[in-house]
């Protein structure tokens, strides 16, 4: 990993290689560190480490409406879930949601970060149009698709009867409907996306393209060989972050589909808060949350892993 | 340049904690005016006491329940209800179930009908029963068929409030361009089926019915035909075990929709009723199920002429009626006595006829004291939409029976999803054995589940 | 470098398509606000344009108290998130000692816990510390952000790092190396992480709906959702004035935030 190559430095004035030294400083460093870390680490483990803690006890138990475990089950929950087609259904589309939602993003992103980096006039206005779907809240965006993709009045529907095609059951045929919620997240996540990947291309040093203007290099040349390369610690952070995200959508699908029809848009978060909000099975959905941060943890350590590697830091 | 932008920074940063720390004491001061209130009310000349009800209806259901709230409150000095959303029914239910026993409890709570056994399961509500028995209230002036739901082992638990059940709404222009009559809708599964086929042959833009994929109204359509939905008479007798429904009674429903399905007269809007009920406003379908809490709304909003007809059963079948939907007040228990027996107050002003009346007829939902009915506000409406009289005769016109006194039990939500699944498998070209058979074994995994994790 | 006028002409036509495509929801959703809702209905043109929808939203609940909420809390979420962010990637990137890398993926690892997943747990936390209806219960859990660090610690990185080592020499400590020469050369970052902190926390739903009861502390988002209905059919034309409402702040915010940004980005990019 990149970060051990920065390990290297000493301090100048620890030269002398006693052990006491050597160990002394160590814990000065140490405890330097921690004091830079403490005001997070304290929230973290009063809001994420202790809720988790208790997610993962919750999760080898029965519990009551109010939450309180009534009998332990031991692996009980996890053998269910793992047995329940309804549970691996909803695994499967959530793996196919974020197939489709983390490359279509990235790329449509990339593109507008990329035409809007030309110094153009009035790209300011451009910029900001892109940008805008960041400040749309979850709540509202839902809303607009929901009467976007409106079985008889929604303007999607009504474009395709005007060009003499059927209107497509968006939301409520079970080959659309994940796709109809993808495109509402692609939608969603373009604004965000965008407005990382211009800060990114912008700090691409511009010397870079001038020398490669003197060779006489073309625009997609440079689009290939300077600007996806120099790019790359940004678009790293990106996919990282969409995927978890992709892995987390909830609020889109609470109010475009409930997880309908026949639970093809059951996405494992919606799937732990209905265990828990409709069904009261505080277990089973603890049950589903923990196997969820397995996924989501091995999958980020394999990118830290090989995709950083790959990462090119000025 | 970097330094002016430094110090803008520095600036904003600053800005931003003078921001930060107003805001908190705003926030302290909101809270000392708040407790304040609180004291000067209880102590002050007026002695105002202070019930918080907790409810979940949004939109229109908001205003006019904000209008019977304030009415209340001006209508005497000595109570203030300040009314709150929470969210739905599901959101507003797992919160309670966090704060119950706590200062943050409130004094009253709106809960579906499908809440009712976790309600008395919680062990954190007053039955109404004993405020009933208490001040010598008169029962017999509310709706038998709505307080029986909401009755256990005689024991009365809480307030019908916003109560409704469904009906079938029709086009009735439709009706009359396909050469139907109008005035005699389909009454059973059969001549359901037949108008329909008529409808699309007369326009083929049109489908003939529509049934959102809502669990509830497969539990209407199953009480309709006399069946129960769980054993051990719905759950009212003892804990159950198993569903309650035949085979024969189970499948009719899918087997019903599945012809249409297959006759191309059936109209898919999945789980969603608004865009169900927005396509018959287009003329897209002629028929759909829903709530009849809808029917102010339809027929305001129809271009054409409205129907609205009883649920449709099985040809073979007797029709046995419906079973109450909608929601109903809680009070919850461990509130000093002054607090209850003003929430108590509140809850006598809401079923008095005139509330009732105006509640009837600015909303759709049921009265839940049928002197309601004899309002002149009431007489009005239904004189200038008699459609709305059908709903309150399909009420009345059921018999009481375990059946439509519906079932009760804490797993019931889960319960409608699956339904909800199965249903929609079949609109979407699935077999009809399959889904039946997959649903019914959730359903009974379900059941089982639930006993277990009361630890019984 | 001046751009031929070919090009251009192309830049322009792909920059315009696309910039309707993505706004297209947007600009719908601000004309039906004005729209009656038989006119939605019936899927006409609008007949004619009110504000009647905007009267209604306002009338149904305390809306400009609720924008005031929201304004509170996610400013303070921001500055929060600004603070203990920036000092973490510090640690993170500046500062040696052991188990540094252990606890960078155990941070990393916290943005993996799904937030609805742990909500029931976090929520009885605020309970016992008697926060339900506070603007602490609404914006401390927030306060610690993974994302936040995961960025500085990116930007952070690209800091030479024989600035620091010049520092040292010179006798400068951490904190003041941190205050004065790390956070001024990251501040685009900074802008940037605290524009997403805000319209985060602007847009937050499910926990501000849990953790208030009354109106004293409620957000924005949740008078949206208010405006939706669960048995009667839905008033379209309110509902999207609602969320214009809702919108609208964040939309200027972004504006603003995005001239800025523009000129910061482009100053440090010439550096």
């Amino acid at each position: 990993m990149s970060m051990n190559s920065t390990a290297i430095q000493q301090t100048p004035k620890s030269q002398i290689n006693f052990e006491q030294v050597k160990k002394k400083q160590r814990m000065k460093n140490f405890s330097k560190g921690m004091l830079f870390l403490l005001p997070s680490i304290i929230l973290f483990s009063v809001f994420l480490f202790y809720p988790l803690a208790r997610t993962i006890y919750l999760s080898f138990f029965l519990t009551d409406a109010a939450g309180a475990t009534t009998v332990f089950v031991g692996w009980e929950n996890y053998v269910t879930m793992f047995t329940s087609p309804i549970f691996l259904q909803s695994m499967k589309s959530t793996f196919l949601f974020v197939l489709y939602t983390v490359p279509i993003t990235i790329i449509i992103s990339l593109f507008l970060a990329v035409i809007a980096n030309e110094k153009l006039k009035g790209i300011g206005f451009f910029r900001t149009i892109y940008s805008s779907t960041m400040g749309i809240s979850v709540a509202a965006a839902s809303v607009f698709w929901l009467y976007l993709f409106h079985p008889s009045m929604g303007p999607l529907n009504l474009l395709l009867n005007a060009i003499g095609a059927e209107g497509i059951g968006w939301l409520t045929d079970t080959s659309w409907a994940l796709f109809a919620i993808a495109i509402t997240t692609i939608w969603m996540n373009i604004g965000f996306t965008f407005l990382i990947l211009l800060g990114g291309l912008q700090s691409i040093d511009s010397s870079l393209y001038e020398s490669a203007d003197i060779d006489g290099a073309g625009y997609f040349y440079k689009l290939r060989r300077i600007t996806i390369p120099m790019l790359s610690p940004t678009l790293f952070f990106v996919v990282t972050v969409t995927i978890i995200n992709a892995f987390q959508t909830f609020g889109q699908i609470d109010i475009l589909t409930q997880g309908g029809p026949v639970n093809s848009t059951n996405l494992v978060v919606y799937s732990i808060y209905r265990e828990a909000f409709v069904n009261y099975k505080f277990g089973s959905a603890s049950a589903q949350a923990v196997l969820l941060f397995i996924i989501i943890l091995l999958m980020t350590f394999l990118q830290f892993k090989f995709g950083e590697r790959k990462v090119h830091y000025q | 340049m970097k330094k002016i932008l430094a110090i803008l920074m520095l600036g904003f940063v600053l800005f931003l904690a003078a921001c930060g720390s107003d805001g908190n004491a705003d926030e302290a001061a909101g809270s000392a005016t708040a407790g304040a209130e609180g004291t000067s009310e209880g102590s002050g000349d007026n002695e105002k006491q202070v019930v918080t009800f907790w409810h979940s209806m949004g939109g229109a259901g908001q205003e006019a329940l904000n209008a019977i709230v304030d009415s209340y409150n001006s209508s005497q000095d000595e109570v203030q209800v300040n009314a709150e959303y929470q969210g739905s029914y599901d959101e507003a239910l797992t919160k309670f179930n966090s704060v119950a026993g706590t200062d943050s409890a409130p004094t009253i709570i709106q809960t579906f009908e499908i809440g009712t056994m976790s309600m008395i399961n919680s062990g954190s509500i007053l039955p109404i029963q004993e405020l009933v028995d208490a001040d010598g209230y008169d029962m017999s002036g509310l709706e038998e068929n709505i307080i029986n739901y909401y009755s256990l082992d005689g024991t009365f638990y809480s307030m019908p409030f916003n109560s409704s059940t469904p009906v079938m709404y029709y086009n009735k222009d439709a009706f009359e361009a396909a050469g139907l009559d109008p005035e005699a809708p389909p009454e059973t599964f059969e001549e359901v089926e037949e108008a329909s086929k008529a409808i699309v042959e007369a326009n083929p833009d049109m489908k003939g019915f529509a049934l959102q994929a809502y669990g509830w109204l497969y539990e209407q359509l199953l009480a309709n035909q006399g069946a129960l939905l769980l054993n051990n008479d719905n759950g009212r007798t003892d804990t159950p075990t198993e569903i309650g429904w035949t085979e024969e009674e189970g499948k009719s429903i899918f087997e019903w929709v599945e012809r249409m399905v297959n006759d191309e007269t059936f109209a898919n809007y999945g789980t969603n009723g608004d865009n169900m009920v927005s396509g018959f406003l287009a003329g897209d379908v002629s028929m759909f199920l829903q709530s009849s809490a809808s029917s102010r709304d339809v027929i305001d909003n129809a271009p054409f002429e409205v129907g609205i007809a009883f649920l449709p059963h099985p040809e073979e079948k007797e029709r046995a009626g419906v079973v109450i939907g909608g929601a109903s007040l809680w009070m919850i228990d461990g509130k000093p006595e002054a607090e209850t027996n003003a929430a108590w107050d509140f809850m006598k002003y809401l079923q008095t006829p005139e509330i009732q009346a105006e509640w009837h007829v600015g909303t759709g939902y049921f009265a839940i004291n049928p002197a309601a009915y004899d309002e002149q506000v009431a007489v009005d409406a239904h004189e200038e939409m008699p459609q709305l009289n059908v709903t309150v005769e399909q009420l009345q016109a059921t018999t009481s029976s375990f059946a439509t006194q519906g079932a009760l039990m804490d797993m019931i939500p889960e319960g409608r999803k699956i339904m909800e699944t199965a249903l929609e498998t079949v609109y979407n070209g699935g077999e009809v054995d399959d889904a039946y058979n997959t649903a019914v074994d959730q359903f009974n995994t379900a059941i089982e589940q639930a006993n277990a994790a009361r630890g019984e | 470098m001046t751009i031929p006028t070919g090009r251009k002409v192309i830049f322009y036509i792909l920059l315009i398509i696309s910039g309707f495509l993505v706004f297209a929801p947007t600009l719908m959703a601000f004309a039906m606000s004005f729209m009656s809702n038989k006119d939605i209905m019936t899927g006409s043109l609008p007949t004619s344009l009110s504000f009647d929808n905007y009267v209604r939203a306002f009338g149904q609940f305390p809306l400009l108290k609720y924008l005031l909420n929201s304004l509170i809390i996610s400013l303070v979420i921001m500055l929060g998130q600004l603070i203990l962010s920036s000092l973490a990637a510090y640690a993170f990137v500046f500062l040696e000692f052991k188990g540094r890398d252990l606890l960078f993926f155990v941070f990393i690892a916290t943005m993996m816990v799904p937030f609805e997943a742990s909500i029931i747990p976090n929520f009885h936390i605020i309970r016992d510390l008697g926060w339900i209806d506070t603007y602490p219960g609404l914006t401390v859990p927030f306060f610690a952000m993974a994302f936040g660090t995961f960025l500085l610690r990116q930007n952070f990185k690209q800091i030479p790092k024989e600035l620091r080592e010049a520092s040292q020499i010179a006798g400068m400590g951490d904190f003041k190396f941190y205050l004065t020469v790390v956070l001024p050369v990251a501040r685009t970052s900074l802008l940037t992480l605290g524009v997403y902190g805000f319209l985060t926390s602007w847009n937050m739903y499910l926990w501000p709906l849990l953790t208030t009861t009354n109106d004293n502390v409620r957000t924005v988002q949740i008078g949206l959702k208010q405006l939706q209905t669960q048995e009667q059919l839905n008033d379209w034309g309110v509902i999207m004035a609602g969320a214009v409402i809702v919108v609208i702040p964040t939309l200027i915010l972004l504006f603003l935030g995005q001239s800025k940004l523009q000129k910061g980005l482009t100053e440090g990019a010439l550096k």
